[in-house]
């Protein structure tokens, strides 16, 4: 019994950085319809910025995440503006090739840059936690869990309560008319990208404390990324965050609670998930049907 | 009569004819060309034997050459295959590779003496089988749907086969399979790797031209409709899958027997299941020779920069790129950019930025 609760803990914490890194990914797909293969590239730039920050200026992770945030936003908003803008009226594996071809250049520069050498950023407190009636809480993932709160909340606020939130959803929901109602669509096309892009960084951020990151570490996100979408169901946040947790749940429970299942079972669990929810219900847990 | 009638009807003819004429020589001309050239590339390799040294002739093409011979059609096999799930029926399946890994175990366990121990020809004609057959199994759930969720699941299903095969022992777990290696057979799997690509460009057109690939672009055009004037669009869509995955599956089956190992990420490699996509689109999905010549024209390009280690990053980055830039200004691919009717101008480039973007 105490090993289910310690796994479920683990679960959700885990769920807590698959809701940062889904986030982002949820709102390029719902708003600029396009699967951000690059999505993996850009939380792993995240990551290298935080650790850049911490090894060369000693900045604390959690510190560092406003700038990375706001590094990312910029690149991200030029990324759409120069780049995906241009594609985005074409057929749908148009966007996927090109967001791939885009992760490629992020990945092969940071393999320039930084060498495939593992790299971690391990602040004072990082391996230390607290125990609740035998359970362990890590105190970083906690911290993790949190952060991807905050950024959820964050971003469901800006969508929902601002002026620029409703522009956005208005893009997302009728090109056309968004236009005639006067919305600059190449404008909020990038903000909207920028703005996942920002809560990539973060979800980088928020990795690089809790595991070694190299160029090529960010493939895995994007896919994961996929699956929570599509388990929560895609265009709520709270879909997403629901999605997230689910799915750190399950792969953590598929991978210590079923005999004959240990770690290497852990993306074929995943992606069992996926293809079944998909065909049973692919407007995902939480969804309205499109 | 005035200088400035327009020209007589009969010379317009003449002159359309005359143009016509040149079109379909012009065309014939370069199809003599470049089956003579495919024709001194194949018999090239010839002269690599031990029999062609001992009789004197000329070695036109080395080892290295012949390896990358036959790369170049294991991927003229993939890229026409996929064409025809994702340019003809317009079904982007990101998950072919699975094909390729299910034939390239099929064949490695076929051989295997601890475990089949069939001979190679019969491992062979299976390798298309089992990839056929399952294809058909999960394309009846996943054919029903589209966009991004059928791209997603196909890829979903091809990380997912690959997992579940990296942890069955009978499949080599994580070390993988090790076929009997063949000494001197370079040329035997490169015969058998084009004879592969000529099947698959073959069984291409003649979906092309038959009543099953005219239905495959109705469905891609509009699938209600095409069902409505009594397309079984079910059964066209699986079967497109289908016959897919069984030319695939062929190309993974030779290719594990010619590399004498398969692992995991070897045959479920997510590079080669993106490298026949970007193939097929950058040649011409939908077209007949557009995947071969995307093919031929990228294998070439990675083989010749990402063989060196030294600049592989650079290939990488310059790969990514070329993807970019193919996608933004040749949307259509190459093909369809010298061939069909669009010039090579600027006004060609501008007008295909301007139906895409915003």
């Amino acid at each position: 019994m105490q090993l289910f609760v310690q796994q479920v803990v683990l679960g959700l914490l885990i769920g807590g950085v698959y809701v940062a890194v889904a986030i982002g990914f949820s709102l390029v797909w719902g708003i600029l319809n396009i699967v951000n293969l690059a999505h993996g590239a850009l939380v792993i730039v995240g990551a290298y910025l935080t650790w850049l920050l911490f090894a060369r200026a000693r900045v604390d992770p959690f510190i560092a995440l406003p700038i990375v945030a706001v590094v990312l936003f910029a690149f991200g908003y030029a990324l759409q503006r120069a780049l995906i803008n241009r594609v985005i009226r074409a057929p749908l594996f148009f966007t996927l090739l090109l967001t791939f071809g885009v992760n490629l250049v992020i990945v092969n520069a940071l393999l320039v840059i930084f060498k495939s050498d593992f790299r971690s950023v391990t602040p004072s407190y990082s391996g230390s936690g607290f125990g609740v009636a035998g359970v362990q809480v890590p105190y970083i993932r906690l911290a993790a869990l949190g952060v991807a709160g905050l950024v959820a909340a964050a971003v469901g606020w800006l969508l929902n309560r601002t002026r620029t939130g409703a522009a956005i959803q208005a893009v997302g929901a009728d090109r056309d008319a968004a236009r005639l109602v006067g919305i600059d669509l190449r404008h909020v096309y990038a903000l909207t990208f920028a703005v996942a892009a920002a809560c990539a960084g973060v979800a980088g951020g928020l990795i690089s404390t809790i595991q070694a990151i190299t160029p090529t570490a960010g493939e895995p996100y994007t896919l994961q990324a996929f699956v929570v979408v599509v388990l929560g169901g895609l265009g709520r946040v709270g879909a997403t965050v629901v999605g997230g947790l689910v799915f750190g749940l399950v792969e953590t429970l598929g991978q210590t609670m079923v005999p004959g299942l240990g770690a290497g079972w852990a993306n074929a669990i995943a992606f069992a998930i996926l293809v079944l929810v998909l065909i049973v219900r692919p407007q995902g847990l939480m969804g309205r049907i499109a | 009569m005035s200088a400035s009638l327009p020209p007589s009807s009969s010379e317009t003819i003449v002159v359309e004819g005359l143009r016509v004429l040149d079109r379909r020589r012009l065309r014939r001309l370069l199809l003599l060309a470049f089956a003579l050239a495919a024709v001194l590339v194949l018999l090239a390799p010839l002269t690599a034997t031990d029999q062609a040294d001992s009789l004197g002739v000329p070695q036109l093409v080395d080892r290295s050459q012949i390896r990358i011979l036959t790369t170049v059609a294991m991927f003229v096999v993939m890229a026409s295959a996929w064409n025809l799930v994702g340019g003809l029926t317009g079904y982007s399946s990101f998950g072919n590779v699975a094909f390729f890994g299910l034939g390239a175990y099929t064949c490695a366990v076929a051989v295997d003496a601890h475990r089949l121990h069939l001979p190679m020809a019969v491992a062979i004609a299976l390798a298309p089988l089992v990839p056929a057959a399952f294809a058909a199994l999960v394309g009846l759930p996943l054919l029903r749907l589209r966009g991004h969720y059928f791209a997603i699941a196909t890829l979903g299903t091809a990380v997912a086969v690959g997992e579940v095969v990296k942890n069955i022992d009978y499949l080599g777990g994580a070390t993988g399979l090790f076929p009997p290696i063949l000494h001197r057979a370079d040329l035997l799997f490169l015969y058998l790797m084009v004879g592969a690509a000529l099947l698959a460009v073959l069984v291409s057109r003649l979906i092309l031209r038959s009543r099953f690939g005219y239905g495959l672009i109705a469905i891609r055009e509009n699938e209600e409709a095409a069902g409505v004037i009594g397309v079984n669009t079910t059964a066209y869509k699986v079967g497109a899958f289908a016959v897919a995955a069984a030319l695939t599956g062929l190309a993974g089956g030779v290719f594990a027997l010619w590399n004498s190992f398969i692992n995991q990420e070897l045959g479920f490699s997510l590079d080669f299941n993106i490298q026949m996509i970007l193939m097929a689109v950058l040649g011409g999905a939908g077209t007949l020779f557009g995947p071969v010549l995307g093919a031929v024209a990228l294998e070439l390009l990675i083989q010749n920069l990402a063989g060196r280690s030294d600049v592989a990053v650079y290939a990488q980055i310059g790969l990514g790129l070329l993807l970019a830039v193919t996608v933004i200004f040749l949307p259509r691919g190459i093909v369809a950019f010298f061939g069909g009717g669009s010039r090579l101008s600027l006004t060609h480039l501008r007008r295909s930025l301007r139906e895409t973007s915003v």
